[in-house]
């Protein structure tokens, strides 16, 4: 079969600086992963850096799923996972996420814990621009890892904005968790709330800058105890959405609880049973 | 530069089939084949809409020697553009219909009613349902779409039966559109819509105008819900503004952010759920899937991981496979939508690509347009207009060039519009099949 673009070696290479799918990089260059993903997206981002510190992130076990184009910038689907290996008791307590030509390029730091059960997490993000998302984890034990993918934005000539009627911020929190989980078996737990998470770039139709208001932080427990937190940025799309795993090793409650930059809350309880 | 395949008349064996084919052919344009020359090469194109057929005919025209394939399994094809208003009452099925005949006659291409049921990349043949191989030196395709079966949990082929997705004209129009007919006044029509990209990005919320217009007519107390896996759609502020102002709250539309992501699909029960469980019954559902490249595509090895085809721009081949086009909605063209019109503009630039390289000349520059009518209603019509070309590699919408029927147009403007439409259909179809359909009438 004619491969006819994966068999040059420039582009070959530049995909794989992309980080992109593994099944190119398969194709007779495995040998130039290591050297070149050391260079990977992440050194050129202080951002970035800042969360690497010294550290040289290993390029393998973290996974970022993202469309290769999409056709609408304010709202791309995005899942970041861990399937990695780590030392027996280890486990992956915080994902950064960044949008390298974002105007800010952060996207969402996650806190995960035991409690969490699995490291895997899904949103939808905003991005100005075609570009690369990359990821970051970091271990309970310090242990980092690093992925980037390339994303390009297009503006369907089909697909036009409107205003249209904004509900009130914070409104309709939505939560969609089992009642009841196995010990040991990490389900997954959808979160949807109202709020138009504004960037503080916008202008409005008077030309006056819309003023940034957005979810900061987002907060799960269970029992009283932290099992997941998110702290999102002006990158997160309107109307923040989390898909993550909950593991709780005993029945209870468990607390979700969002704050936006202007102190409000709110909160939904639900009760589940572990059998 | 990569090689390229010519089988031209070097064995005995074809030089005695480009004979057979051609001495079959008649006349065109006054200027008789030379019997016995040889053919300009062969082109297969697999898939008879507006992609596939626009492309076998623009070779044609490029240079009558190509040998033109065109490997179909209908005889008629039913366009989806307009399926809507057979749905909504306004239109007969044959109305959207169109032959082959033409193609034949007129232009010489031969018309093959078979499944192309694989592609032999590295050998250039094509296997037909009737077992018969065929030798092509450049490959079109125009596969469409094929419905992701089991994305929404619980949809399959077997729950499309009872919940139609309607999105390949034909049988499944006929089928929603008996349903419909069928429902008792006071029930609930459901459309289950999807996210980016799909098929026709205005075409759900054309269907659900539609659909609110015959029930304003028939079914006054029957309603249309939309469950939608997006915030935002094609011409949203022209349509919400027409539905308010034609159907009151007869269309009710849930977003995303509402929770309108369906998630899973009982279509025993015409019940949908959405991903924060709430429960919703239909009398009529029609469920619109997520989709992917049509199955030849895959086949062919010219799909990527997300089961749409990656094509240069600057001529639509694979970039993954040498010497196979592909046109139309399976294609990644954003920003071009997945249109009919679309795939028309594609396969002109693929007719010009293919039959600049039979003669190992480059291929002409490429730009594209997309013009895109939708109704609101039987005497509104609403449109958006786009130009593209290559930019970086990529392919762009030239600023400043096309654009959105106004918001605050008069009446009389969208009657127009919606004449305009018929006049848009007529011609795209004249353009694409060479069948004429006279008439402004909607």
């Amino acid at each position: 079969m004619h491969v006819a673009r994966s068999t040059h070696p420039d582009a070959a290479r530049r995909r794989l600086l992309l980080g992109m799918a593994a099944g190119v990089a398969a194709i007779g260059v495995a040998g130039l992963a290591t050297p070149v993903m050391a260079e990977g997206p992440w050194q050129r981002l202080d951002t970035a850096r800042s969360v690497l510190g010294d550290a040289e992130p290993s390029t393998q076990g973290l996974v970022l799923d993202l469309p290769h184009v999409s056709e609408d910038g304010a709202s791309v689907s995005l899942t970041v996972g861990f399937d990695g290996e780590l030392e027996p008791g280890d486990y992956i307590s915080r994902i950064d996420l960044f949008a390298t030509a974002n105007p800010s390029p952060e996207i969402a730091t996650f806190h995960l814990t035991p409690l969490s059960g699995k490291a895997e997490i899904s949103t939808r993000v905003r991005l100005n621009e075609t570009q690369q998302v990359i990821a970051i984890a970091t271990s309970h034990q310090g242990e980092r890892f690093a992925t980037a993918r390339e994303v390009r934005i297009t503006v369907s000539g089909c697909l036009m904005r409107n205003g249209g009627d904004q509900p009130e911020p914070l409104s309709n929190p939505r939560v969609s968790i089992p009642s009841s989980f196995s010990p040991g078996q990490p389900e997954a737990v959808r979160t949807l709330i109202h709020h138009p998470m504004e960037t503080g770039l916008r202008e409005n139709a008077d030309g006056e800058i819309e003023p940034r208001h957005i979810i900061e932080r987002f907060t799960v427990s269970l029992n009283g105890e932290t099992a997941f937190e998110a702290e999102l940025h002006q990158s997160i799309s309107a109307s923040p959405y989390l898909l993550f795993y909950l593991s709780p090793e005993k029945d209870g409650e468990a607390v979700f609880e969002w704050r936006d930059d202007s102190g409000e809350t709110a909160r939904h309880v639900a009760e589940f049973e572990v059998t | 530069m990569k090689h390229r395949h010519n089988r031209n008349g070097l064995t005995r064996r074809q030089l005695i089939k480009g004979i057979g084919a051609a001495s079959l052919l008649p006349l065109v344009g006054g200027a008789p084949f030379a019997i016995g020359s040889q053919s300009a090469g062969r082109v297969i194109v697999v898939g008879g809409g507006f992609g596939g057929a626009t492309a076998a005919k623009y070779l044609k025209r490029a240079n009558p020697a190509i040998e033109v394939i065109l490997i179909e399994p209908n005889e008629i094809f039913y366009t989806c553009p307009f399926s809507n208003l057979h749905l909504g009452g306004l239109r007969e099925m044959d109305t959207i219909s169109h032959g082959y005949d033409e193609l034949k006659d007129r232009y010489g291409v031969r018309v093959i009613h078979a499944t192309a049921e694989d592609v032999d990349a590295e050998a250039h043949k094509v296997t037909l349902s009737t077992g018969r191989k065929l030798d092509y030196d450049r490959l079109v395709l125009s596969p469409g779409v094929d419905m992701r079966w089991n994305a929404l949990e619980g949809y399959d082929e077997e729950a499309a039966e009872k919940a139609p997705h309607a999105w390949k004209a034909g049988v499944q129009t006929e089928l929603l559109r008996s349903q419909l007919e069928a429902m008792d006044d006071g029930g609930t029509f459901v459309m289950v819509a999807p996210e980016n990209p799909f098929r026709c990005p205005p075409g759900p919320y054309e269907r659900a105008s539609l659909v609110a217009n015959y029930l304003t007519q028939f079914k006054p107390k029957s309603k249309v819900l939309i469950l939608d896996a997006k915030d935002n759609f094609s011409k949203q502020g022209l349509f919400t503004a027409g539905w308010e102002q034609l159907y009151g709250d007869r269309i009710e539309w849930v977003g995303l952010s509402n929770d309108g992501r369906v998630a899973r699909v009982d279509a025993d029960r015409l019940e949908v759920e959405t991903e924060f469980g709430t429960v919703h019954r239909a009398d009529v559902l029609n469920v619109i899937p997520p989709q992917k490249a049509g199955w030849i595509a895959e086949r062919a090895g010219v799909t990527d991981d997300s089961g749409w085809v990656p094509v240069k721009p600057e001529t639509f081949e694979s970039r993954q496979v040498d010497d196979i086009y592909v046109v139309g909605d399976a294609t990644v063209a954003a920003p071009m939508p997945k249109s009919g019109f679309c795939a028309n503009a594609q396969a002109k630039v693929v007719a010009a690509a293919i039959a600049a390289s039979l003669e190992s000349r480059p291929a002409p520059e490429a730009y594209w347009t997309n013009t895109c009518y939708s109704l609101v209603g039987p005497e509104y019509g609403i449109s958006v207009a786009g130009v593209y070309r290559v930019q970086d590699g990529v392919i762009a919408e030239v600023e400043g060039a096309g654009g959105l029927s106004p918001a605050d147009a008069s009446k009389d403007s969208r009657a127009l519009e919606a004449k305009y439409a018929v006049g848009w259909y007529n011609a795209i179809c004249q353009d694409t099949w060479d069948t004429l359909l006279g008439g402004t009438a909607i």
